[in-house]
């Protein structure tokens, strides 16, 4: 279960840090640093800049995406922005702009 | 006045919640349920109930429906509902809603501000007083 949710509806303008999992429904700007598992589902926007264990995207996400583990782009996402991650995955439906670095 | 009711989940549970390992730094505005069990430093808005759990901290001017404080808060409410603080709480800050409530077992530095009709046989009018 995600210990933090941002409802739709809900706009934060900040900086958002967290240990354990976040999922995004509404609105954040600013910045998203979590430990944990970040999920952007349908609906939600992210303008900031993510730095987290694994990613899903469903929504939209614009900034730079750092992660230590995987990136899932799921169909509907719209991604703009640089990922960087150990493994990446862009769905069929999924647009995305922006370099990928798997540090290889 | 009509408001939208929050958004809550099968279980009933807030339709957003800040963890307990969570910290937000900003702002944190729009509708739907409001619950913190970690940190917010900054104002909240919400047309929705807000309620700062136990262990929960919030520093910033809140406004809300209801508020519910059971953690710590340090800042100003505006309610257009009840504010209850209940037992464990640690607020400092100004309380204004449709009604205050104050537990017992609470600690709380502020002002307590909720209209209420006088009874007509005080002052004869049907004047709405504060009570301070």
């Amino acid at each position: 279960m995600a210990s933090t949710v941002i409802g739709a509806g809900i706009t934060i303008e900040g900086e958002v840090t967290s240990d354990e999992d976040v999922v995004v429904q509404g609105t954040l700007r600013g910045k998203l640093v979590a430990k944990d598992a970040v999920t952007v589902e349908h609906g939600g926007v992210v303008e900031a800049d993510i730095t987290s264990g694994p990613v899903s995207v469903a929504g939209s996400v614009t900034g730079n995406i750092s992660s230590n583990d995987r990136v899932d782009l799921q169909n509907g996402a719209k991604v703009v922005g640089n990922v960087k991650a150990t493994r990446i995955t862009i769905a069929d439906g999924a647009q995305f702009k922006g370099n990928v670095d798997m540090d290889v | 006045m009509a408001r939208t009711p929050g958004r809550t989940n099968a279980s009933g549970e807030a339709a957003s919640t800040v963890g307990r390992t969570t910290r937000i730094r900003g702002r944190v505005t729009g509708e739907g349920d409001l619950l913190i069990e970690g940190n917010v430093e900054g104002d909240i808005t919400v047309r929705g109930d807000l309620t700062v759990a136990e262990g929960g901290r919030a520093s910033g001017a809140i406004e809300a429906s209801a508020v519910t404080l059971r953690g710590e808060l340090d800042g100003d409410v505006r309610a257009t509902g009840a504010v209850r603080i209940e037992a464990g709480a640690r607020v400092r800050g100004d309380m204004h809603g449709e009604s205050v409530s104050l537990e017992e077992g609470a600690e709380f530095v502020g002002r307590l501000d909720a209209p209420f009709d006088l009874p007509a046989e005080l002052g004869g009018t049907q004047e709405r007083g504060r009570r301070r």
